[in-house]
């Protein structure tokens, strides 16, 4: 008759040491048990509303337990809601899963981060009875204008007057910012309120609606103005602002942004005149690439590799122009070294082979050809040399196991390098124009001094090794902690043999200028 | 015939013993009006009645029978009578319950009302779920609930032709069991003509018990609602007067005010965008202006002297009200307020309440850890210099704060409680805080010298609300223990003592006079207190659970209340009616607040939104509710949502700003 059963009061008596309870007494408690229960529910329900909550939690029970005099259940407190969980086999039987906790776990844990302090903040709720569209305030305004901008993108593909829509949905204000912001890139990108302007992009809170006709100014843009150069640097310059805005959530309209950023990267031509440094602009652009990969690359998994097959396709292809080449190695080389080693080490012989017809002065006459061949060389070098650069830098600076490597390593170069160098090297000699390179001319010849004399000293550092690597053996015999870095080292060793060996074949590739990207102390290891 | 005579009186005596007054005047009707005796032993039918009286005393199976068949019947009755009818089902139904309980059928009973129970869910949710727990007799007498329900008559409003169908079927059916809850626990007013609408059955399904004729003997009482005589607001609208007359001396005037308001704005600095907002207000001025002239034209509230000694103002304070009340912005249903709101971050789940001063300048919140903190949104802006300030303030105050840690702390702590804040006060001027906690005292505290003045001890039970008087100096407390009081800030010891809930007594709200206090509580109904005397003088009867907030229109005429379920009603206060129920929050009602002039009343409920209500129509509805029946319930003005933030108070500022406080909760 009472929700508590007779049994469950039996249970309860038992655990609390009387075993002769009779049935009688059982039955009679029973309701008396299910109405004190229910009391102090009432009791906990008035000390929730006081505590102006609507989730009842253990610290009203105890309220209502002191307010009937009675003292509380001690060591069930929980700052929030209890996490009940079902029991197997019962329809409706709960528990809370109550861990052993082993106490020198939590002795040995390092200490939970202090909670932070209560803080007041203030916004406007609403302005003369309108809410405005900052991110304090619940988003209504940017639901109703999210769908409305992708319609109106999905139905119009020829360009149209913008404002038409905008009128709609956005506030009077938002629209005047919006037709300042266009008619500044459009025209004044180089003045300083262009600047301003950015700077307003990246910061402003409460510019959400405004990112869907962002969005398709700039994709409508770029395919309209590829001749214009700085108008294009304008646009990717407020595509990138976009991104360091907090406040915005411009994922859902990257589909939309990134085939009119990847076009400023690896178009055939950006801007018609010889005067527009359209290297800077793709470099740029590179970076945005980047930095869009790095940040929305978790969500959108298959953001990068759409975007690596793009560039890797333009790179591949003999047929695209050389610019088109050069944004594609810049765009992969800006992905981070792992990229570069997974998808341009490999297929730089082949490659380079296909270039190097256009940089030898005696092949291509058409200067302009060749400046761009040689942009796209320093390209490669740098991006190769980078990937490089990092994976040589990640090393603990030990010097036996990596001069070990090198050791190793060297044992083939020593076979490699003299004629190879020296094949490389004569086109380098003979080649005045490299000199046009400020920044490889020199480096070139300056390196290959030094390697000359690497090859000279190399007998005496595989002695040095030689004499390391026993100190090595002796170390881990002395110590016990030493036998897990063994471990570790034995990686290390392993990767830097990888390295050594890529390290080779790109020396063979492109001959000195990647020795300026090996770190000096390597480098010493090196000499 | 010595004999018949012997019997009928038998009957009679029989009927009056077991209450059946209904049963008894029938008697007596039929006996004056053909003055034949009744025939016992030819009467098959008045034999049969009183042979089963006399033999299932006990039989609790007629309630279950006599209640099913009634409820069958009611439910295929004329639909015109049927909305009248049902309403007997609900009192019948927890009274036979109750009476099978008392009478130790406790098996019998609960079956009764799990079969039925659904019935009355949708209305009575709340109460079913109090009588549910009661299993025995003793459960009866110890129930606050149960124990009024039982000593009282249930109140129903019905037609003369519904009375008439319901008392025929029970007497066709005979279903005495139910015959005699009816006669025992319904006491029924019937009026003559048509059936009352349905709307009406919010205001008569409450089961307060005995006390509908006490309320309504009570809500007799004189009440003067007036305003104050010779207050500011009186005082302005006859210098306005006076001023309009002299275009040279307002302009003087203003140039004046806009110098001193400036300088105000960078004192105060109401966070940061003062300045702004008071050219807004400037703005504005200039319509108000017009408004409030045609206002005063308007017959205004009747004036009242005050009842209390009432402390006096400074020139200076009395000059910056009066600066406030001139740069008023005069709301309406098309002029809406703008709303500041303050965000608590993270609170842990801990705030337990919060608090606005008049200006907005400082905003306090309770916590479940016992603490009390402030903070001067006015410094927050200017959070860097004023460190050093701070650290010198702190050196001077009392150990029971602990001050800025070098200006690590953005707010003032206040600890002294050894409970749960549950509520927090500001004087009018700003100077002090109340807060009531959960170990039963209230402690005052200065903010000037942020320090604790004064701990007043004197209820018995944890402290849910206390509340400044507009005047300040006194204060009204509302506790478990189920009383008011009223104190003064310079006596330890209470003023009055208000008893009379039912239930905790959740909220206090001071009438804009000073010269009575509202309470509401858990009990369901909402009680008017006169302060001089400590009497009860209104009953309010409608809500159907827990009140949680109270507002005082600044007029004195109206009243509103929001309770647990989301409904708000707004209450006349000299007749002690309902004048209507506004629906549209669907969570508690954490707080209340009417605009400065009276034209609009904002509500912060838990289901993170602020709505903002029209009081000008929604006051007018009385008077044309014949004609206009549907448009009751077209007067919400806007819906502010937050960001998953429920609203725990609101607050207009002088100028009518709206201030709003709330905790972000994540996982709401």
């Amino acid at each position: 008759m009472s929700i508590v059963a007779k049994e469950t009061i039996e249970v309860i008596a038992q655990s609390i040491g009387i075993n002769n309870l009779s049935d009688d007494a059982a039955l009679s408690l029973a309701p008396d048990v299910e109405y004190r229960m229910r009391e102090i529910l009432q009791e906990a329900v008035k000390c929730m509303r006081h505590s102006r909550r609507t989730v009842l939690t253990t610290d009203d029970v105890d309220g209502a337990l002191n307010l009937r005099n009675v003292e509380p259940v001690y060591g069930f407190t929980s700052g929030g809601p209890l996490q009940f969980k079902r029991a197997i086999g019962h329809r409706d039987l709960f528990y809370i899963d109550d861990r052993d906790v082993d106490l020198k776990e939590v002795i040995e844990a390092p200490l939970p981060k202090a909670p932070l302090d209560t803080r007041v903040v203030c916004h406007w709720l609403a302005i003369e009875g309108v809410q405005p569209a900052i991110p304090e305030n619940a988003p209504v305004g940017v639901i109703a204008a999210a769908p409305n901008g992708n319609t109106y993108e999905q139905k119009d593909e020829l360009p149209v007057d913008i404002k038409l829509p905008v009128k709609h949905v956005l506030s009077r204000e938002l629209q005047f910012y919006f037709d300042k912001i266009t008619e500044l890139t459009l025209r004044k990108s180089d003045s300083a309120l262009f600047k301003e302007a950015l700077v307003s992009l990246a910061t402003d809170s409460g510019l959400h609606p405004l990112v869907p006709y962002f969005t398709f100014f700039v994709a409508d843009e770029v395919s309209r103005g590829l001749n214009d150069y700085s108008l294009l640097f304008a646009l990717m310059r407020v595509v990138w602002s976009l991104l360091q805005n907090p406040h915005i959530h411009i994922e859902p309209y990257l589909h939309q942004l990134m085939p009119s950023v990847v076009t400023c990267l690896v178009s055939k031509k950006l801007g018609n005149r010889i005067a527009d440094n359209h290297w800077e602009l793709r470099d740029f652009t590179a970076k945005l690439v980047a930095s869009i990969c790095k940040r929305f690359g978790h969500v959108y998994n298959t953001l990068q590799t759409r975007l690596t097959k793009t560039l890797l396709n333009a790179l591949l292809d003999p047929k695209r122009s050389l610019t088109q080449h050069y944004g594609a190695i810049q765009g992969l080389a800006a992905l981070g070294p792992n990229v570069v080693r997974l998808l341009i080490l490999p297929n730089l012989e082949p490659y380079l082979r296909l270039l190097e017809p256009e940089l030898l002065l005696e092949k291509q006459k058409n200067e302009m050809k060749r400046y761009e061949a040689w942009r796209v060389y320093g390209a490669l070098l740098r991006a190769a040399g980078q990937g490089i650069y990092e994976r040589l830098k990640i090393f603990p600076p030990l010097p036996s196991p990596s001069g070990h490597a090198i050791w190793k390593s060297k044992d083939k170069v020593v076979t490699a390098v003299p004629n190879k160098r020296k094949a490389n090297m004569e086109p380098l000699e003979d080649e005045p124009a490299l000199k046009k390179i400020a920044a490889d001319g020199p480096i070139g010849s300056l390196v290959s001094a030094n390697s000359l004399s690497s090859v000279t000293t190399l007998a005496l550092s595989s002695q040095n090794d030689a004499g390391s690597s026993e100190k090595m053996a002796k170390r881990i015999g002395k110590d016990g902690k030493m036998l897990k870095k063994s471990v570790i080292l034995n990686q290390i060793w392993k990767d830097d043999l990888d390295s050594g060996h890529t390290l080779v074949t790109l020396f063979e590739l492109l001959g000195e200028g990647i020795l300026s990207f090996i770190p000096s102390p390597e480098m010493s290891l090196f000499l | 015939m010595e004999n018949m005579q012997a019997v009928n009186n038998f009957v009679a005596a029989y009927l009056k013993k077991k209450g059946f007054k209904e049963a008894e005047r029938l008697l007596e009707d039929l006996q004056n009006k053909d003055s034949a005796p009744i025939d016992f032993h030819n009467d098959p039918e008045l034999a049969k009645f009183i042979h089963r009286f006399s033999q299932s005393e006990d039989d609790v199976a007629r309630y279950q029978d006599g209640y099913s068949k009634l409820r069958s019947w009611t439910y295929s009755s004329l639909d015109l009578y049927k909305h009248e009818l049902l309403r007997v089902l609900y009192p019948v139904f927890i009274h036979s319950f109750m009476d099978m309980v008392a009478k130790g059928h406790l098996q019998e009973a609960r079956t009764f009302f799990n079969t039925f129970r659904e019935d009355h869910e949708l209305m009575h949710s709340r109460d079913l779920q109090k009588l549910e727990g009661v299993l025995s007799q003793s459960h009866l007498e110890e129930m606050e609930f149960a124990r009024s329900l039982r000593q009282s008559k249930v109140n129903i409003k019905i037609c003369q032709y519904s009375y008439d169908l319901l008392l025929q079927y029970l007497h066709k059916t005979q279903s005495t069991a139910m015959l005699g809850v009816i006669n025992e626990h319904i006491n029924f007013q019937v009026s003559s003509g048509q059936p009352s609408s349905l709307s009406d059955d919010a205001e008569v399904v409450t089961l307060i018990g005995s006390f509908q004729d006490a309320a309504n003997q009570i809500n007799q009482k004189e009440i003067h609602w007036g305003l104050l005589e010779d207050s500011l607001e009186e005082r302005m609208e006859k210098a306005g007067s006076l001023l309009s007359d002299s275009e040279k001396t307002e302009e003087e005037n203003k140039e004046g005010d806009v110098d001193e308001t400036k300088k105000r704005s960078v004192e105060s600095g109401k966070q940061g965008a003062s300045t702004k907002k008071l050219k807004k207000e400037k703005g504005l001025n200039a319509t108000a202006k017009s408004a409030r002239t045609e206002a005063s034209t308007t017959p205004a509230a009747p004036r009242v002297k005050s009842k209390l000694p009432l402390p006096l103002m400074s020139t200076e304070v009395e000059q910056s009200i009066l600066e406030d009340l001139r740069n008023r912005v005069q709301l309406s249903s098309v002029l809406l307020p703008s709303v500041s709101f303050y965000t608590f971050l993270n609170t842990h789940n801990g705030l337990n309440c919060s608090s606005i001063s008049q200006d907005g300048s400082l905003v306090a919140g309770g916590f479940s850890d016992s603490s009390l903190k402030v903070w001067d949104m006015a410094k927050m802006g200017q959070q860097g210099g004023s460190s050093i300030l701070q650290a010198e303030n702190d050196s001077t105050s009392s150990e029971h704060v602990v001050g800025q840690n070098g200006g690590k702390r953005s707010y003032t702590l206040f600890q002294g409680h050894s409970g749960p804040v549950h509520s927090a006060t500001f004087s009018p001027l700003g100077d002090f805080i109340l807060s009531s906690s959960a170990d039963t005292t209230i402690r005052l505290w200065s903010t000037k010298l942020n320090a604790n003045l004064v701990c007043y001890k004197g209820h018995n039970y944890p402290v849910w609300d206390v509340q400044f008087s507009p005047a300040g100096h006194y204060f009204a407390s509302a506790s478990h223990d189920r009383t008011a009081r009223i104190w003064s800030m310079d006596r330890i010891q209470p003023l009055r003592i208000m008893a009379g809930h039912l239930s905790d007594v959740d909220c206090v709200q001071w009438h804009a006079n000073c010269n009575y206090i509202a309470t509401g509580s858990s009990d369901k109904t909402v009680r008017l207190w006169d302060v001089q005397n400590g009497e009860c003088i209104r009953i309010f009867i409608g809500h159907r659970s827990m009140i949680l907030s109270l507002a005082m229109s600044p007029d004195g005429r109206y009243m509103a209340s929001g309770d647990e379920d989301g409904m708000i009603m707004m209450w006349d206060i000299s007749s002690g009616r309902c004048i209507t129920p506004l629906m549209g929050h669907t969570s508690c009602v954490w707080t209340l607040a009417f605009s400065c002039e009276g034209s609009l009343l904002a509500s912060g409920s838990a289901d993170c939104a602020v709505k903002l209500w029209d009081v000008t129509t929604s006051a007018k509805v009385p008077r044309n509710e014949e004609k206009s029946g549907n448009t009751i319930r077209l007067r919400l003005l806007k819906t502010l949502a937050t960001k998953s933030t429920p609203v725990y108070s609101l607050q207009f500022s002088r100028r009518n700003l709206l201030f709003a406080a709330g905790a972000l909760s994540k996982n709401m």
